[in-house]
């Protein structure tokens, strides 16, 4: 059977189409898409008339965390996707920091298969570089990746130890395993819990200083350089981190950087009153970053936007700011965020959508992420006017600590389709 | 009364920090403040302001100084007084800070000092309860009683805050005396001069209304009015944030030749516990322009004045 998604703006940043148009859908698969779908073609079987709105291929997250396995009251690999199709992500690759740690086999294989049966969009493990993500030991990285890992990561413990962290770029570029880092220095880091400067001194809050990612980003690109390895630093949040990418690329090592959406959208005095929502690691900067951040996205800079979706109940937020943890529920809000950049007039649509759709697609070798022939037919359709205000009790995470909560976003999905079937209507 | 706030209305229902407060503000609790401590003097009883009213000091961080001045200040007034030390008892229950504030708030305090060693725990606690709360220390954060008690010391010495050039010098990082006092100085009218050395300096000094801040302690005493040194936890100089004692003590520690560089009538401070001969030297400690054991009687007044205050602001 034939599907046409027809009478839309037509929006796909690996092809950079923004015009009226359509896609056609058969098995899951899309067989043609482009302006001269604009029209309902002969053959189609069933028409999906998108009424002038934006149809883009679905958004793909590489940096989620559920709770599963382990911590189910967090966050299931189920209530998260419930979260992240109302957002139109139709692809998220989740964290391997759960309980136990996704460091062997049989765990990617369990991730895989609890996404494929209950999640509604597809999910994808990511790996642990380092067994038990202590950062001594190297993990199955090749076994772990003929079972579908799509890359690999010591998430939010990132390897302090630099032997251990030249050793594992080397043997995962041996098999063409691509790594994540977050670039942060544990020892500098040390027990800051918001950016550095004035506003952390002004709080009595020890800060996380810019220093310690850029140490750490030198420390992990050089060390990419020597072992001949694909690097992504996961979640720039300084102007100088995305500079230091650029640079490394230029002197043609494989580096590339993510951005948190948060990062995007609030700088630092957004933590205002010790606001918890606002406690993220990489912490919120200065305006000053947070405009380098998003003109890195203009320019392509920095190629894929993650949610850094990181579900955490009350009792873990409704603390002290020192005391509560850290992390954003995101996986619904990153499309309004950028969105709401191109309404700010900060980014164009095909600008904002790259790095959502395409961009961390093709740093990990996924087909989806464009509209062009042959790959998976995984769509929204969205308004990008449509204003609606963030209220956390309406979000559908099982964790709604969204410090987007009471903010006004423009730009909302209306439906999400994943391999050709409707997963999400609004 | 000062004429200035004469008929003025504090209309704060806690007190969580100077910050947020108006000129007009502090010297409305100075001028209460000092009235209760001529009274003390004068061997009179105040009022009985807090009659009939319960106090609760929750305090989550040790402390004598501090919490011996509250109970003191409430029960001179003739309230019910509850101290609580719960570092021991609840929260190693896992009963959570929102919890404890709930479960005292359900016994209807009128007033609730409390102490807490994050920076902004105060403030989370007073939204979840019906009393009035008072700040008795967050962290890093602040501490106002502390500041209003500087302020009303200098200020019965001194006649008037207004101009003095007052040096605060010591572990500025770590300080919530420091950030307090430099607030309510700065909004007094003083030119607040701050000092530490390099790595106990924290970003930002001029947002909380430091005129000028100072590596070398010499430069900052320069004809200062008023010195006070701000303790220093032994710990930070073991190497981590400071070689050793005894060069602390060399580049910062207070001395009497040190002293002779401030103004003629200069006087010192101290908010205490003092480390005697690693900031302050007992020669100067114990002076004849130390103002130290005075500080500790003004802190009383000034929290009869916010407890009264507050408790009448909530009735």
């Amino acid at each position: 059977m034939k599907t046409i998604w027809t009478n839309a703006r037509l929006l796909d940043p690996a092809s950079g189409t923004d015009a009226p148009g359509g896609v056609l859908v058969e098995g899951g698969i899309i067989i043609d898409a482009g302006p001269h779908l604009a029209e309902t073609p002969s053959g189609a079987d069933a028409v999906q008339d998108c009424d002038g709105r934006c149809l883009a291929p679905g958004l793909v997250d590489l940096r989620v965390k559920t709770g599963e396995p382990g911590e189910e009251h967090r966050e299931t690999l189920a209530s998260a996707s419930e979260a992240a199709v109302a957002g139109g992500v139709t692809s998220m690759v989740v964290m391997p920091d759960t309980n136990p740690v996704i460091d062997d086999v049989a765990l990617v294989e369990f991730v895989m298969r609890r996404g494929a049966a209950t999640a509604r969009n597809r999910v994808y493990a990511a790996g642990a570089l380092t067994v038990g993500l202590q950062g001594e030991a190297i993990a199955e990285i090749g076994l772990m990746q003929e079972a579908g890992a799509v890359f690999f990561t010591n998430a939010d413990a990132p390897v302090a130890d630099p032997s251990v962290m030249k050793r594992a770029l080397a043997y995962a570029a041996g098999r063409q395993a691509v790594v994540f880092a977050k670039p942060e220095d544990p020892a500098l880091v040390g027990s800051g819990v918001m950016n550095s400067g004035a506003l952390a001194a002004r709080m009595g809050l020890s800060g996380m200083g810019r220093d310690a990612e850029w140490t750490a980003a030198s420390r992990d690109l050089i060390l990419a350089e020597g072992a001949g390895a694909k690097l992504v630093l996961d979640q720039a949040s300084t102007a100088r981190t995305v500079r230091l990418v650029e640079d490394a690329a230029a002197r043609g090592v494989a580096a590339a950087c993510t951005v948190a959406a948060h990062h995007l959208y609030f700088n630092e005095l957004d933590v205002g009153d010790y606001l918890t929502y606002c406690k993220t690691s990489p912490p919120f900067r200065a305006e000053e970053d947070r405009l380098a951040l998003v003109d890195g996205v203009a320019r392509g800079a920095i190629q894929a936007v993650v949610s850094a979706h990181d579900p955490q109940p009350p009792e873990e937020k409704r603390l002290p700011f020192a005391e509560a943890a850290f992390g954003a529920a995101g996986l619904e809000t990153t499309l309004s965020a950028m969105t709401s950049l191109v309404h700010n007039e900060q980014l164009t649509m095909l600008q904002a959508l790259r790095p959502i759709t395409c961009g961390p697609a093709d740093l990990i070798g996924l087909k989806a992420g464009r509209l062009a022939k042959g790959a998976p037919a995984d769509l929204i359709v969205f308004d990008p006017d449509a204003p609606w205000l963030c209220d956390r009790e309406k979000l559908r995470s099982r964790s709604t600590n969204s410090p987007f909560d009471g903010r006004r976003l423009e730009g909302r999905v209306l439906k999400t389709v994943v391999g050709g079937e409707a997963v999400y209507s609004a | 009364m000062s004429a200035a706030a004469q008929g003025h209305i504090f209309s704060h229902r806690h007190l969580l920090g100077i910050d947020g407060l108006h000129r007009l503000d502090i010297e409305y609790l100075l001028d209460l403040a000092d009235a209760y401590a001529d009274a003390t003097r004068r061997d009179e009883r105040p009022e009985p302001a807090l009659a009939d009213k319960t106090v609760v000091n929750l305090f989550f961080e040790n402390s004598t100084r501090t919490l011996s001045s509250f109970e003191i200040a409430a029960k001179r007034l003739g309230a019910d007084v509850v101290s609580m030390p719960v570092s021991a008892s609840s929260i190693k229950k896992g009963e959570t800070l929102i919890d404890t504030a709930m479960t005292l708030n359900a016994m209807r305090p009128d007033v609730i000092v409390i102490r807490h060693s994050a920076s902004g725990g105060v403030k989370l606690l007073s939204r979840k309860v019906d009393c009035a709360v008072v700040n008795a220390g967050d962290g890093a954060h602040e501490h106002p009683t502390q500041a209003l008690l500087d302020a009303l010391t200098i200020r019965r010495r001194k006649g008037s805050v207004e101009g003095l050039k007052i040096t605060l010098c010591g572990d500025l990082s770590h300080s919530r005396v420091a950030r307090s006092t430099t607030l309510a100085l700065h909004l007094l009218g003083a030119e607040v001069r701050l000092c530490a050395p390099t790595t106990l300096t924290p970003a930002g000094v001029e947002t909380w209304g430091a005129a000028s801040m100072h590596t070398d302690f010499d430069e900052a005493l320069a004809g200062a009015d008023v010195v006070m040194m701000l303790r220093l936890q032994l710990e930070r100089m073991d190497g981590g944030y400071l070689p050793s004692r005894r060069e602390y003590f060399r580049y910062y520690g207070l001395t009497e030749e040190r002293l002779a560089l401030a103004s003629d009538d200069a006087l010192v401070m101290h908010p205490g516990p003092m480390n005697r001969g690693v900031e302050i030297t007992s020669a100067v400690a114990d002076g004849v322009r130390s103002l130290i054991t005075e500080q500790v009687e003004m802190g009383v007044a000034v929290r009869e004045a916010v407890l009264s205050v507050l408790a009448g602001n909530a009735a």
